[in-house]
């Protein structure tokens, strides 16, 4: 550890004494070891630098056939039609599936974690803890499995009635019936998905708020959810929009679960309720397992590379608001 | 407070309580009111009594029957209403629709008849608070539902003596369709083949890059912890893209399980990093100065003295960044591909996988293939429960205070894992 | 003071639940009767009788540790806020035990108000809203608000320095301002009694000063129940005193209680005696 020693003259007035500099003399095997570690952590850096070079690399040449017809046409990897190919009904069905399972999960996941930092009690708080960190440790394909054999089946008759009473609102209405393997199924699961990762966070943040405070509105006669509200809510805040906006990068991504849930149609279509739609990890996931050889590959590789550069923003966005909030820098006292 | 022999019946008797302070009109400003003095002579309070007849605890603001009441209320005439209004009259079908609809006509009635009996802040905040716990009850819910419902699809059609040593050979070549013939021993092999190989990659890189964020402080390790931070948040998916397009679309390598460990390692390496990075943190700094006071250099410092006493948290991170990795699918399909035949040399041609059975057997049209999937993907949740509870074990601190109040940051560790949550800058040392 | 309605009749005699009777700004009488504490289990606080008398202040004095903050916490219900937790006995404000059936927290919280070791004003809002925050929870509404906050302020002798910056963040002021913003949010909900746990130990002496006079000053108004380790301070504020003391390994007790200058003139017990003469603790 470099030993920076700084020597401030005691007496402004007296003659300043040259500051001493205390260089450290690394022995040889420190030198090894220093080299080592920072040879790894240079490769940390030059993988995340491979990860986006090599894909946008394989990717240039579908980019240079399509040009920026990739993000306004609509179409699956077809041999012959190559030109034709786009992600806009992907990138539209990803941003879809996101969308439900952020209305539907970040309000349960804020909810389990006020319950997990404000109601639950003491005793059973950490294994009540331990089982939401279970449910990230199971693996999406088992999620996956349960909502293609479980949850779908009931939600179909959910989606029935609400295409039947709710179809005033444009999303919510059906053209062609089958309402199963629909963007609403998906991102149902995916809502489920996401719930451990916004709890953890939001729970981390909330029981980060001042005891001061939520005494001193406790003993001003606030009930339970005014304390929360007064104190907690506005504390956490920064961290509870990091939290979801981590959960949407987790959300954009997923790819098995939604792959086993969506039919897999290429058209941008706003009717959620119905079959079809597919997200850019799926269309990768579908076509690579069937193409196998390099024509229609590069459309892939260069599909990959969205998927990396939107969660890579959305994931570095959210990182930053988390540690501003979690340092406290919102809040001065 | 030693004195004693006297017994409990002191109390009540001692202190005068008077009534007529609370009847005075107005307050007196003065020095000190005249009459007789209300309470004043406080005398000593009773010797403790021994032996001790202590009052049992009051539960204040217990949940009591007229709270109870009022729930079940409005539960049943939601469950009335919702009936009436919603079954008969919009012919509401499947039983999701209905749960919904009769919950939040369930969180109506509460409020009303809570803003009834009692008043409004409290039925706001009883509703509030059924709706965290329920929200909170929800999740745990699907949890246990999902455990408990593999186990059950799985565990009544498995042929033991198959299932570990046997592949899906024999299925292949049409012998026999019963389950007693295939088994899953081609992905168990594969599976633990890859992820052995990606921890044997992945691990020391990790630790390596976590002493240098942590102890080294070398130049540049603030850009390493954003993109570490920023790496955690890579889709597994592109993981598994970029080994293709690096390795196999250059044919570096084929499809092997050798290249599914490599993107395996993509996945692995950020969280590993975090979280021992985590762990090196809490290491005291004064075991490192009373290492270098002694004269010791720095690698000495760091492998005899500060590893050592991470040791339980480096063990936790390398059995959850199993847990992580070992049930990844989508990176798997476009590296090790998967196979029906035991494939035991991880360096060259398809391999199976645990996920990579499931994916392809559950939407296979057959019955058999079905039961295999949902065998497999039990054997795969075991194995990640069994992990996660050793991981429990390994990161609970040992020695003193097994119960109390949970550390923070041992629950955090556990969470940091799965969840990307950012690495804080710490202040310098 | 708009808000005010009948007095409802009070005393042994008329044990109702003050729930619903808006008699605020009555200063009250509180009765504890045999108060015990535990915390996860352990007695800190035995069998505690206490009356602290209407419009007067009484010091609650002691070595660390003795169970004082505990048993001022248990006056107006948030010992309960701490888990593990527990309490026995009964406190009686004007008569009705604030821990009897049907009673409920925050309606006693809002009679007996609470200021707090650390100032502790909601960084969030400015002065004014800081002030107003209790009636919000209540969801009273004051006939003129701007009234209700001068009146607060001036009463906790704040008003004058920040009459021109009421739109400022609480977080904002000193840390002696900080606590007299807590009283003045305290009186703001007209409590009947005001519990102060160490109100001036984080604060410099001329704060502290400043802050004892406010509390000489709202001594009509307030039954006011001070927890303090200055002996001087117990001296200057207190009408009456009681002394808490907890052997080691023992719950806390009190020792001896009364008018102030008899425990510092001529205390029965002699460890009363040892302590407000500085000779232990």
């Amino acid at each position: 550890m470099a030993i920076d020693l700084d020597l401030a003259p005691r007496r402004p007035q007296a003659p300043a004494p040259t500051p001493i500099t205390v260089t450290r003399d690394y022995s040889t095997p420190d030198k090894v070891f220093r080299w080592g570690v920072q040879a790894s952590g240079l490769g940390v850096f030059l993988l995340l630098v491979a990860i986006g070079s090599f894909l946008a690399w394989s990717g240039w040449p579908a980019f240079k056939v399509a040009g920026w017809g990739f993000f306004t046409h609509s179409g699956p990897v077809l041999v012959g039609s190559h030109a034709n190919f786009g992600v806009l009904a992907s990138l539209t069905g990803t941003v879809e599936v996101a969308f439900v399972a952020m209305v539907f999960g970040a309000p349960v996941a804020i909810c389990t974690a006020l319950f997990l930092s404000e109601y639950a009690p003491l005793r059973s708080r950490r294994s009540l803890i331990a089982m939401i960190d279970l449910a990230a440790a199971i693996p999406s394909i088992i999620f996956g499995l349960w909502a293609f054999f479980e949850l779908q089946p009931n939600v179909v008759g959910l989606s029935t009635w609400m295409s039947r009473h709710l179809a005033f609102i444009p999303f919510f209405k059906v053209t062609s019936p089958p309402l199963n393997a629909s963007i609403f199924i998906a991102g149902l699961v995916v809502g489920i998905m996401i719930v451990p990762i916004v709890a953890s966070i939001c729970r981390e943040v909330f029981s980060l708020a001042p005891a001061g405070e939520r005494e001193a509105a406790l003993a001003l006669g606030a009930s339970r959810w005014q304390m929360i509200r007064t104190v907690v809510l506005p504390f956490g805040r920064g961290g509870m929009i990091g939290a979801v906006m981590l959960g949407l990068g987790r959300a954009l991504e997923e790819t098995i679960a939604v792959t086993i849930i969506l039919a897999g149609s290429y058209k941008v279509t706003g009717q959620i309720l119905q079959h079809g739609g597919s997200t850019i990890s799926q269309l990768i996931a579908i076509n690579f397992n069937q193409s196998g050889g390099a024509l229609g590959v590069h459309d892939l590789l260069l599909c990959g590379f969205v998927l990396f550069l939107l969660t890579l923003v959305i994931n570095l966005a959210a990182s930053a608001i988390v540690n501003r909030s979690r340092s406290g820098a919102g809040v001065d006292l | 407070m030693i004195a004693d022999g006297t017994t409990q019946s002191a109390p009540e008797g001692v202190l005068v309580t008077t009534t007529s302070a609370s009847t005075q009109s107005a307050p007196v400003h003065e020095p000190r009111p005249p009459g007789p003095p209300p309470s004043g002579e406080f005398p000593e309070s009773p010797a403790p009594p021994r032996p001790r007849r202590l009052p049992s605890p009051i539960r204040p603001g217990a949940f009591g029957a007229e709270d109870a009441t009022i729930l079940v209320g409005a539960a049943v005439s939601a469950l009335c209403l919702v009936w009436i209004v919603f079954y008969q009259l919009t012919s509401l079908s499947g039983g999701l629709g209905f749960l919904i609809c009769w919950y939040l006509a369930f969180l109506g009635l509460t409020w009303l008849g809570t803003a009834q009996v009692i008043e409004r802040q409290v039925a706001t905040d009883r509703v509030v608070a059924v709706v965290v716990v329920s929200a909170a009850a929800l999740v745990i819910g699907i949890i246990i539902f999902i455990v408990a419902w593999v186990t059950y699809k799985a565990v009544p059609t498995i042929h033991w003596a198959a299932l570990f040593t046997k592949d899906q050979k024999s299925f292949q070549l049409a012998e026999s369709n019963a389950l007693d013939h295939v088994g899953i021993l081609h992905a168990v092999i594969g599976t633990f083949e890859q992820v052995l190989l990606a921890v044997a990659i992945g691990v020391p890189f990790a630790v390596a890059t976590a002493i240098y964020l942590n102890e080294v402080r070398g130049f540049g390790s603030r850009t390493v912890r954003t993109v570490v931070t920023a790496m955690s948040g890579t889709p597994s998916v592109v993981a598994g893209v970029f080994i293709y397009s690096m390795l196999i679309l250059t044919h570096v390598i084929s499809y092997s399980g050798f290249a599914a460990s490599l993107a395996l390692v993509v996945i692995l390496l950020p969280s590993v990093t975090r979280v021992v990075e985590e762990v090196l943190r809490v290491v005291p700094s004064g075991l490192r100065e009373a290492s270098q006071a002694l004269g010791a250099p720095e690698w000495r410092t760091v492998w005899s003295v500060v590893l050592p006493t991470a040791r339980s948290g480096v063990v936790t991170a390398v059995l959850l960044g199993i847990a992580r990795i070992v049930g990844e699918t989508a990176p798997l399909l476009f590296t090790a591909v998967g196979s029906q035949v035991l494939n035991l040399n991880p360096l060259s041609g398809d391999q199976g996988a645990l996920p990579l059975v499931i994916w392809s057997d559950v939407r296979q049209p057959n019955a058999v293939l079905i039961d295999l999937a949902f065998q497999a993907a039990f054997v795969l949740m075991a194995f990640v429960l069994i992990l996660f509870v050793l991981a429990r074990i390994f990161s609970r601190p040992k020695g003193k205070g097994g119960k109390g109040r949970a550390r923070p940051e041992e629950d955090d560790l556990m969470a940091r894992f799965f969840v990307p949550i950012p690495i804080e800058e710490s202040e310098s040392r | 003071m708009t808000t005010t309605l009948p007095t409802a009749p009070t005393g042994p005699g008329h044990p109702q639940p003050f729930t619903g009777t808006r008699t605020l700004g009555e200063p009250g009488q509180i009765d504890a009767e045999g108060v015990c504490a535990w915390f996860g289990g352990r007695l800190v606080l035995e069998t505690v009788n206490l009356t602290m008398e209407q419009s007067k202040v009484t010091a609650l004095i002691g070595p660390s540790g003795c169970g004082k903050s505990t048993f001022l916490r248990i006056l107006n219900r948030m010992h309960e806020v701490v888990p593990g937790a527990q309490l026995a006995g009964s406190v009686k404000l004007d008569g009705v035990d604030i821990y009897g059936p049907g009673q409920r927290a925050m309606e006693t919280r809002r009679h007996i108000g609470m200021v707090f070791q650390k100032p502790n004003p909601f960084p969030a809002m400015t002065i004014a809203e800081n002030v107003l925050a209790g009636l919000k929870f209540s969801r009273s509404t004051p006939g003129d608000k701007d009234d209700l906050v001068q009146e607060a302020l001036t009463k906790a002798g704040l008003w004058n320095e920040v009459k021109d910056r009421l739109g400022e963040l609480g977080g904002a002021l000193s840390g002696g301002q900080q606590q007299r913003l807590c009283i003045a949010r305290s009186l703001a909900v007209r409590p009947r009694v005001l519990l102060m746990d160490e109100p001036c130990s984080a604060l410099d002496p001329t704060s502290t000063l400043r802050i004892e006079q406010t509390i000489k000053e709202i001594a009509d108004e307030v039954t006011v129940v001070i927890v303090t380790h200055n002996m001087q301070q117990a001296q200057r504020v207190s009408d009456y005193c009681a002394f808490f003391l907890a052997a080691e390994n023992q719950p806390g007790r009190v020792i001896e209680a009364g008018r102030t200058e008899m425990i510092f003139g001529e205390p029965t017990d002699q460890r009363t005696f040892d302590y407000v003469n500085g000779q232990f603790g």
